[in-house]
């Protein structure tokens, strides 16, 4: 919103060369995560998470639809990333539609991996109940609430979060209905199954500002940002999915390095997330 | 925390049936008619276990939004929202600029997720305009524009969560919203809504009561003063009926009102402290 002096702008970016920031992190320290979960009670799954003063909420909603006749064996995940005008005033109105947009677009490249499903970090055959027939549409919607940079790290582990308190109600498929015909689908209101999530990624931003790169970043950092590398990996290592941002052009070798150091990064990360996670968890269960 | 684990605990109890009469009642929530179903049952409890007087549960919290001049969230019982206030600052439109008094401008969205069936667009829509008007006009009339002459201030209403009256947990959020922000202004601003289901005046609809076709009086009062500003109805009543709702719905912003000055008041003995006075 305001824009910075050069007085300050020296001063951020001197103080990440010596690995310093204006807040006191390191260059790769994550800013204290707090992690809410089952705030949206009419959702089948629901995360708020705070990233400093970047404040995110996922909401997971699953409905019964017919899967795509290319693929009849797998349900449907759907993401939709919203930019309330709360967390920024040019948001009003259309304004946040090219930001969410974006958050979007990275999101699915993210989570949701090839067309055929193959190498999504949701498992989607899991989602099928009768093939070709009936399957669990998943619709995952994200809103920022407040952003002070590094929305999209917060986005995905609210996704995450969100995915992990998911409840999926037990169907039970009438089994004498005409072939052709849609059977009839009797939706448990009692039971439900955890959705599984030990498969889902999470997704780690690196900026570069000057010639060192941090994760993390806030919105005046991101201002003098060159270009931002976003990572997304899941537990057993494997790189899920890849952004590069901004303008400004890098090296190959960077690009490489910047991976291998998000790598590293999203194991903190990761475990951080699984232990607030499941304390959030934990909390709402004594609460219920 | 112990307020807040209150309010879930709330909001899990009545989860389960909100859920369950929007599952099991595909089309004939739209054309429900008073006769069908039983808004008060014989021992005068309502859907959710209330009384016909008794309001839903209030919660406030101010501050939430770190980046915005000033913030609040409020809930009535399962509708939550979320307000910012930006201002007051330079008019971005340099035509609307007024020399005498600040420019105010409001929006209203809610959430893909607030409803029970998932909403397409969250903004823009004709009901989203609509009420971003009510709301503009509504806080217009007690802030003291007068004092901050070309100038803009920007109220922002995000729904989190809709279980009717959201129109009115909107006004209470941006009043705490701006009362944050320190801007100056006459008086609170507080709103509640009421109905009259089987024969009985019910204060406070949930979504379930205000889609079963009654009549539905929204009421904004500046408390202090004494004055409504913003009265509306749907659907039609008696007059001496009207009477005893819109008296009915401003009591409930009197409580309202009440709960507003204790969070308020809660706020500044907090800001006292932290300055060490």
């Amino acid at each position: 919103m305001v824009g910075l002096s050069l007085g300050e702008q020296t001063f951020i970016k001197g103080g990440i060369d010596q690995d310093l920031r204006t807040d006191g992190r390191k260059r790769l320290t994550y800013r204290p995560i707090f992690v809410e979960t089952g705030i949206i009670p009419q959702a089948s799954g629901s995360a708020r998470v705070k990233l400093g003063a970047t404040d995110v909420i996922a909401s997971v909603k699953a409905e019964l639809g017919r899967p795509n006749p290319s693929y009849p064996d797998k349900g449907k995940v759907s993401i939709h990333v919203d930019c309330s005008p709360t967390a920024e005033p040019s948001f009003e109105g259309r304004g946040g539609e090219e930001l969410s947009t974006e958050l979007c677009s990275a999101l699915e490249r993210c989570l949701l991996g090839g067309k055929s499903g193959a190498g999504a970090g949701i498992d989607l055959s899991s989602l099928c109940i009768v093939r070709g027939k009936v399957c669990w549409d998943l619709y995952i919607d994200g809103l920022v609430v407040s952003s002070d940079g590094n929305v999209l790290d917060a986005l995905g582990a609210a996704v995450k979060a969100a995915l992990s308190n998911t409840a999926i109600p037990k169907v039970q498929v009438s089994a004498n209905a005409p072939s052709d015909e849609q059977p009839e689908v009797d939706v448990s209101d009692e039971e439900f199954l955890q959705f599984d999530t030990s498969g889902v990624p999470v997704i780690v931003t690196l900026t570069k500002v000057g010639r060192h790169y941090i994760a993390d970043a806030t919105t005046e950092e991101e201002s003098q940002m060159s270009s931002a590398v976003s990572v997304s990996i899941n537990r057993q290592g494997r790189i899920c999915g890849l952004t590069k941002r901004g303008g400004a052009g890098l090296h190959p070798t960077v690009i490489l390095d910047m991976i291998s150091a998000a790598k590293h990064v999203s194991e903190q990360l990761m475990n951080k997330l699984d232990s607030e996670i499941a304390a959030a968890e934990a909390c709402d269960e004594m609460e219920s | 925390m112990g307020l807040k684990c209150l309010a879930q605990h709330y909001l899990k109890s009545t989860g389960p049936s909100f859920i369950l009469t929007k599952k099991n009642k595909p089309l004939r929530r739209r054309t429900a008619s008073l006769s069908k179903m039983e808004f008060v049952n014989p021992e005068g409890l309502r859907l959710d276990g209330r009384r016909p007087m008794e309001m839903r549960q209030l919660r406030a919290e101010i501050g939430v939004v770190s980046k915005a001049d000033g913030s609040a969230v409020f809930e009535m019982g399962n509708t939550k929202v979320i307000a910012a206030v930006y201002g007051p600052r330079e008019v971005q439109n340099r035509s609307q600029q007024s020399n005498d008094e600040a420019l105010v401008r409001c929006e209203y969205s809610m959430a893909n997720f607030s409803t029970g069936d998932r909403m397409r667009k969250p903004k823009g829509d004709r009901r989203s305009t609509e009420i971003s008007m009510v709301i503009r006009q509504t806080m217009e009339a007690c802030i003291l524009t007068h004092l901050m002459p070309r100038s803009q201030i920007d109220i922002f209403v995000q729904v989190l969560q809709a279980d009717g009256g959201t129109r009115s947990a909107c006004i209470n959020a941006a009043t705490l919203a701006l009362a944050d922000a320190g801007i100056p202004m006459t008086d609170i601003v507080t709103s509640c809504s009421a109905g009259f289901l089987n024969g009985t005046p019910l204060l406070d609809l949930n979504y379930v009561e205000d889609s079963a076709g009654g009549p539905d009086v929204t009421v904004g009062i500046l408390p202090k003063l004494d004055k409504v500003t913003l009265l509306q109805m749907d659907s039609k009543l008696q007059m001496e009926t009207f009477e005893t709702v819109m008296q009915l719905a401003t009591e409930g912003c009197k409580a309202v009102a009440s709960y507003i000055r204790e969070v308020l008041l809660e706020n500044t003995k907090q800001l006292e402290s932290r300055r060490g006075v």
